[in-house]
């Protein structure tokens, strides 16, 4: 009897060692991020708090395309924002002109401008990247210790423009509508083209007929 | 300088090995190029090597994210300065810089693109890297952080394929036999994107099914001018390695405050831009 307890309790002690020595983790669990940094917390701060001061200097888009045109360097040297090297740069822009089409992705708008009078896209279905999240300067990729917890903060800022910003204009938004709008451009400074130029939406007003 | 490459397996690292190497000798360097063949413990024994045979710098693209950290911080404590090139050490104090491809941004808009080219749905499958590599996850999570908001794209199957076109290859013949009727592969690099391409043509099915990679390779850049692949992710290897270099040149003269993170920015390539890029870079 003694002799088949402890074997018992053996085979439990095996199992449960065994248990607990094999864990099986989807791909696309592991390596998700450090545990500790809470992104939307950190995305939720950026935009109350820190976003706020450059979106009120952001340049009008009439006035950038202008510039683009005539000192492409100085453009991109004053108004553009990108955390490391490369080409991709990113602007913080304001404007408003009058809704030309309100399509399943996007909402288009010929711009009211003293200088170029644009037609522009505001993203409302493919506001993804890190347009928003890098045009203003203000984050440190170095503050970070794992990439990926930087990379969440695009995705957790994107996703206060989805549900915040994107619903209520869409739910109004009409063909001949004045709209006042402030967002993030992206730009390639060695390949330029200005030819539809695409805004991730940081703000959206619906200000008349 | 030491040049610690992951793998001359690829030849996109044996790309950036070289243009180290070069960038060095310009600067009036001597080098020597080290293969780890993607195995830690081979680094661990070229990083030995390296800093006993009395190397100042090492220019560093490291086999594994966490596996790779005590090796930089053996040679950091032993005076000699670890620059990563392309892929990332979990630590922020180990190396004195890391230059970077932004993987995860390149990825986003590869993905946007994949979402519009499918229309919105579709079967899919996704071959990962190395697991042990951040780049893989930054691609994976940036992929997944716009493909994922569509619930008419469904992924049939996620494997990693290490990185490896044979690999590659094999792992989607073995996919397609339970899943024919899939409509894209997004593939991690550029080299699993042509083992897939291979794999798709044995099956017949080249012409219905989209992929996309991601780094740039001469291959793809071609494949997709003939409107084989879709797209890549064009990174700048050169830019990384010259980047590399020049900051241990300008350790050696002094400087220390180094951005212990230096982001290179994605392009991505398609049919319609693809006249302005050429293997690994612009044209």
């Amino acid at each position: 009897m003694k002799k088949s307890i402890r074997y018992i309790g053996s085979l439990v002690l095996v199992a449960v060692v065994a248990y607990n020595s094999v864990y099986f983790k989807k791909l696309d669990e592991v390596k998700a991020g450090t545990a500790s940094f809470d992104a939307g917390k950190y995305a939720l701060e950026f935009w109350s708090k820190k976003l706020p001061p450059h979106t009120s200097k952001a340049i009008e888009i009439g006035d950038l395309l202008s510039l683009l045109q005539t000192d492409k360097n100085k453009a991109f040297t004053d108004y553009s924002h990108a955390l490391g090297i490369g080409n991709v740069k990113y602007f913080l822009v304001k404007g408003s002109g009058t809704v030309q089409s309100v399509d399943e992705n996007q909402v288009s708008v010929k711009v009211e401008s003293g200088r170029e009078k644009p037609e522009v896209i505001l993203a409302t279905e493919y506001v993804f990247g890190n347009a928003v999240r890098d045009a203003s300067g203000e984050i440190d990729i170095n503050e970070f210790t794992n990439s990926m917890d930087f990379n969440n903060v695009s995705a957790e800022i994107n996703k206060i423009i989805r549900e915040k910003v994107i619903p209520p204009f869409r739910s109004k938004v009409k063909n001949g509508d004045k709209v006042n709008f402030i967002g993030a451009i992206e730009l390639n400074q060695e390949h330029l083209s200005t030819r539809l130029i695409e805004i991730i939406p940081i703000d959206l007003k619906i200000t008349g007929k | 300088m030491a040049i610690v490459v992951s793998t001359l397996n690829n030849p996109w690292f044996v790309f950036l090995a070289e243009k180290a190497a070069a960038k060095a000798k310009e600067l009036g360097y001597e080098s020597k190029i080290f293969d780890s063949q993607n195995n830690t413990s081979l680094e661990t024994d070229h990083f030995e090597n390296a800093i006993s045979s009395g190397y100042d710098a090492i220019l560093f693209n490291p086999t594994d994210a966490d596996g790779s950290v005590v090796n930089v911080k053996n040679a950091t404590a032993a005076g000699v300065p670890v620059f990563c090139m392309d892929r990332e050490i979990n630590s922020t104090n180990a190396a004195t810089s890391q230059i970077l491809s932004d993987s995860y941004s390149g990825c986003v808009t590869i993905a946007k693109y994949f979402v519009e080219t499918l229309n919105k749905k579709g079967k899919y499958v996704e071959l990962l890297g190395l697991v042990g590599d951040n780049n893989t996850w930054n691609r994976s999570k940036g992929f997944h952080s716009v493909v994922d908001h569509y619930p008419g794209l469904k992924m049939v199957a996620q494997q990693s394929a290490d990185f490896d076109r044979n690999k590659a290859m094999e792992v989607l013949e073995s996919i397609l036999q339970a899943n024919p009727d899939i409509d894209a592969v997004f593939c991690g690099n550029d080299a699993m994107a042509m083992g897939a391409y291979q794999a798709l043509v044995a099956a017949g099915k080249s012409d219905k099914v989209k992929v996309f990679g991601f780094d740039g390779a001469e291959d793809v850049v071609k494949s997709i001018q003939d409107g084989k692949i879709k797209a890549t992710g064009m990174q700048f290897p050169e830019v990384m390695a010259q980047t590399a270099a020049t900051m241990a040149d300008q350790y050696f003269k002094g400087k220390r405050d180094f951005p212990k993170k230096m982001p290179v920015a994605v392009e991505m390539v398609k049919k319609d831009n693809v006249e302005n890029y050429a293997a690994y870079g612009k044209k």
